[in-house]
């Protein structure tokens, strides 16, 4: 009764669960543009995720597997689904997640038939780790909708997010978390997983026990894939900043209501990977469009972001795509030949950063 | 006429037998702005009262147009056509504008109305942007300062004192300062004016006297100073290179993040403002006046409260805090070291070791309901060694001491709480270059061992000597952050304003 009325109360008065506001990019999560100045290696239909093996970068586009090993890529395979996550193996084993529903484990990338597959009570697996023991993380974001349908999920407030753990050597799958608020990455820390809890706006380390532990909380943005760094600690991607319009919406569960029953999902106030292309559009922005340009701090649709993390998950410094910039919806960055890759999904672009520049110029 | 209109020769003044100042010659020419420079406790004050008629001198002699005078009130000293804007204001707050310019002139009969137009007219001529009719206490600091300079004009002195005019002004303010008190000099009034800022006596005076412990050291034309021979003279050694020192080359790492503001609303100051203070780290807050800085930092102590309504979100260490008095929050290991350290930042008749003790007095869990004093003075002599308080005695009034000393005070009852996040507002203002070295060592001592430190200044060479990075603020939320590797004054100026 007592926390009815609280709840209640914490409504009326904008407090407690109720407080519509939004943690500010500052210390090491400090605005720049860097992500505009990385160079684009080349433009895809639809990139989704990035691994690394002893030559090549792979990137899934789509349903096809593409390899860089020059300056232009190279289609290795074509599968009937598209790919939903990619992660190498040791041994040059490749996984790949089909259409979020099924790990296929390959020996190698060009082996016909896959060694594993897992499949079954999978429904939107969208990142997958390679784990020190041999067996591969996978993380599952809602058993409720797909992976394409992350904005529904978001507005229903989805909390059935999974952590699994695969083994192929064994063929076995074991559960090592669920009730995550949409789990959208993962990596490796020691004998812990971490995972981003996005909708959640937080990364958690899951103990082998099951005990989790915020490592990085109240994040401005809707964090994604993790990918570990060559020199410890680990690259967290954010496919999207969180805005006082959209917390606000996820607190109106009648407007919500309606909105996804009455409006194109396209137009929905959502965070997205890309923005501009409509008027229709919730133009975030517009008060603070002067002269016709729009101010880099204006409230984003979409944003592009990359946080550099040390070993214990604090960040150390940030790259970022500003509201005015193109380079948004950044979903995997992997560290290969020197250079941070990265896609940015809303453009469509794989982009890359010198390393050395990097920790140079803003990590030092 | 003689050139000299006001001279003083082996002027001393002793309290309890101590000397303020010391067999001190001074002389103010006719129509010639003649700053006072000196560390807090230098006796610039002292000598400027005895001008002024506030105190008496205790030997020596003063002269005004070459007669021999020795006014005993400041009502003596305004018909000897002397008059002085004090450092505190000396303003009535209960009454309006007009009502404090013409305290004291007021005719047998006085229309409320014809004063208002009067001082309308008045403040207009000056260019003063006060409205006549607004009470003072709901001034700002800014404005009080104009409505001091404007009354002291209007009394047609033929002396004007100007005790740290400057301190609260913003820099456009400052600009209409230093236009009227050239304004004044052409019309033939002598000024002498008190200042910390050392480029404004060099850019606004003829003349600069430095006095140090009590004493004169140099008198000379402002234009043989410059900034290192000033300091040199005021402290009796080198300290160009250690205030405000050369830009950094290094800034601390930020630790854990320990303070979180989001979207923070205190109507009409505070504007949906968001920042995050983190361990280990000095970050300095810049703004002009009225950027709701100090508003800001005031609502996470728990000195004022944010919007009802939607009011944003404060957390300590990740976790909601709403605090109703400011004790709730020295709990929680905030301290908030005031701007405003005579009204809000000690109890001026309550001795040092009093003052100090009670900053620990207001940690204490509730229950405790006596004062020690083995305690209260054991506590207050380790603080008054630790931050080097210069006084003639632990039980000495804080009211009896120097600005810089009493801001040490001030600080000593804060860190005696043994906070976690500490935040200054304004620290070294009116406090002089020997102290302001102490208190920035003093500071950054307790970022390096971990503490949380936030700088609140509007002086911007504070703000970069300072700050790991620095916040700009402007009409009340942060709008740019900056590295202090990367700030430039010309950077931060322009977020401020633009």
């Amino acid at each position: 009764m007592i926390a009815a009325i609280s709840e209640f109360a914490n409504r009326f008065l904008g407090r407690g669960d109720a407080t519509i506001t939004v943690p500010s990019f500052d210390g090491a999560l400090k605005p720049n543009q860097l992500l505009e100045k990385a160079e684009t290696l080349f433009a895809c239909d639809a990139p989704e995720d990035l691994a690394v093996d002893d030559q090549s970068l792979l990137i899934a586009d789509g349903a096809r597997l593409l390899r860089l090993t020059g300056s232009s890529p190279t289609v290795v395979r074509s599968f009937e689904r598209p790919i939903s996550a990619l992660a190498v193996l040791p041994a040059g084993r490749v996984a790949v997640a089909l259409g979020g529903t099924e790990v296929h484990v390959y020996d190698n990338i060009t082996a016909k038939a896959p060694a594993s597959v897992f499949s079954g009570d999978m429904h939107a697996v969208n990142a997958l780790a390679s784990a020190p023991d041999g067996t591969l993380i996978a993380t599952d974001g809602s058993t409720l909708r797909g992976v394409s349908d992350w904005a529904r999920d978001l507005m229903e407030l989805g909390d059935s997010g999974r952590v699994f753990q695969l083994d192929p050597k064994t063929g076995t799958v074991k559960q090592l978390a669920n009730g995550l608020h949409y789990a959208l990455g993962t990596a490796a820390s020691g004998s812990d997983v971490l995972v981003s809890e996005s909708w959640r706006h937080r990364l958690v380390a899951i103990a082998p026990s099951g005990a989790r532990k915020v490592v990085l909380g109240r994040l401005p943005v809707y964090p994604s894939r993790l990918a570990a760094a060559s020199d410890g600690g680990f690259w967290l991607t954010a496919f999207t900043a969180r805005t006082q319009l959209v917390e606000f919406v996820l607190r109106e569960p009648a407007f919500r209501r309606r909105m996804i029953a009455e409006i194109d999902p396209d137009y929905w106030v959502v965070p997205r990977l890309s923005s501009g292309h409509s008027f229709k559009e919730p133009l975030q922005g517009a008060h603070i469009k002067t002269m016709g340009i729009m101010k880099p701090w204006a409230p984003p649709r979409s944003y592009g972001l990359v946080i550099r993390l040390a070993a214990d998950g604090a960040p150390r410094y940030s790259l970022h795509s500003r509201a005015d910039g193109v380079n948004h919806g950044i979903v995997a960055a992997v560290e290969f030949g020197g250079d941070l890759i990265m896609i940015a999904k809303g453009p469509g672009r794989i982009l890359k950063l010198p390393l050395a520049h990097l920790d140079e110029g803003i990590g030092a | 006429m003689s050139e000299i209109i006001l001279s003083l020769s082996k002027a001393t003044k002793l309290y309890a037998g101590v000397p303020a100042i010391d067999g001190v010659d001074f002389e103010l020419r006719r129509g010639e702005i003649h700053a006072l420079v000196g560390e807090n406790g230098a006796g610039k004050s002292t000598l400027t009262k005895v001008m002024a008629g506030v105190v008496a001198l205790t030997s020596g002699a003063m002269m005004v147009d070459g007669t021999a005078v020795a006014p005993k009130t400041p009502l003596e000293a305004r018909q000897l056509g002397i008059a002085m804007v004090f450092q505190e204001n000396s303003l009535v707050p209960t009454m309006t504008v007009a009502q404090n310019l013409f305290l004291g002139q007021e005719k047998f009969y006085n229309r409320l109305r014809g004063i208002y137009i009067a001082a309308q007219q008045f403040l207009q001529s000056l260019n003063f942007d006060v409205t006549p009719t607004a009470t003072v206490s709901g001034l700002g600091a800014a404005k009080k300062q104009m409505v001091e300079i404007a009354r002291a004009v209007l009394h047609k002195a033929k002396v004007i004192i100007f005790d740290e005019p400057t301190a609260t002004l913003t820099p456009e303010e400052k600009k209409y300062f230093f236009d009227l008190v050239r304004d004044l000099k052409k019309r033939g009034v002598s000024i002498v004016f008190i200042s910390h800022a050392l480029e404004e006596a060099l850019l606004l005076a003829d003349r600069i006297t430095v006095l140090r412990d009590g004493k004169h050291v140099v008198t000379d034309d402002a234009s043989r100073f410059d900034r290192t021979r000033i300091v040199q003279a005021m402290v009796g050694r080198d300290l160009s290179n250690t205030l405000y020192g050369a830009r950094k080359d290094k800034v601390r790492t930020a630790g854990r993040r320990v303070l979180t503001v989001q979207n923070l609303k205190m109507a009409p100051m505070v504007k949906n403002n968001s920042l995050s203070v983190f361990a280990g780290q000095i970050t300095g807050v810049f703004g002009l006046v009225g950027a709701g800085r100090t508003e800001t930092f005031k609502i996470v102590s728990g000195v004022m409260k944010r919007d009802f309504f939607h009011g944003g979100e404060i957390l300590l260490n990740d976790k909601p805090v709403r605090y109703r008095v400011p004790a709730a929050a020295v709990k929680a290991g905030i301290a908030y070291v005031t701007e405003d350290r005579k009204v809000e930042g000690f109890f001026e008749t309550a001795s040092i070791a009093r003052n100090i003790y009670l900053g620990l007095l207001a940690k204490f869990p509730s229950g405790r309901a006596w004062l020690s004093r083995r305690e209260s003075n054991a506590a207050g002599r380790a603080w008054i060694d630790r931050l080097k308080v210069r006084a003639t005695g632990d039980d000495i009034k804080v009211v009896e001491l120097s600005g810089g000393n009493q801001q040490k005070v001030v600080i000593a009852k804060s860190l005696i709480q043994d906070p976690e996040l500490i935040i200054f507002d304004e620290p070294t203002r009116g406090v002089d270059v020997g102290a302001i070295v102490e208190i920035h060592e003093l500071i950054n001592r307790l970022a390096d061992e971990g503490k949380a430190v936030v700088v609140i200044s509007s002086y911007l060479p504070e703000i970069m000597a300072l700050s790991d990075r620095i916040l700009v603020s402007r009409q009340g939320k942060v709008v740019e952050e900056f590295s202090a590797l990367e700030a430039t004054e010309e950077k931060i100026m322009y977020a401020a304003i633009h």
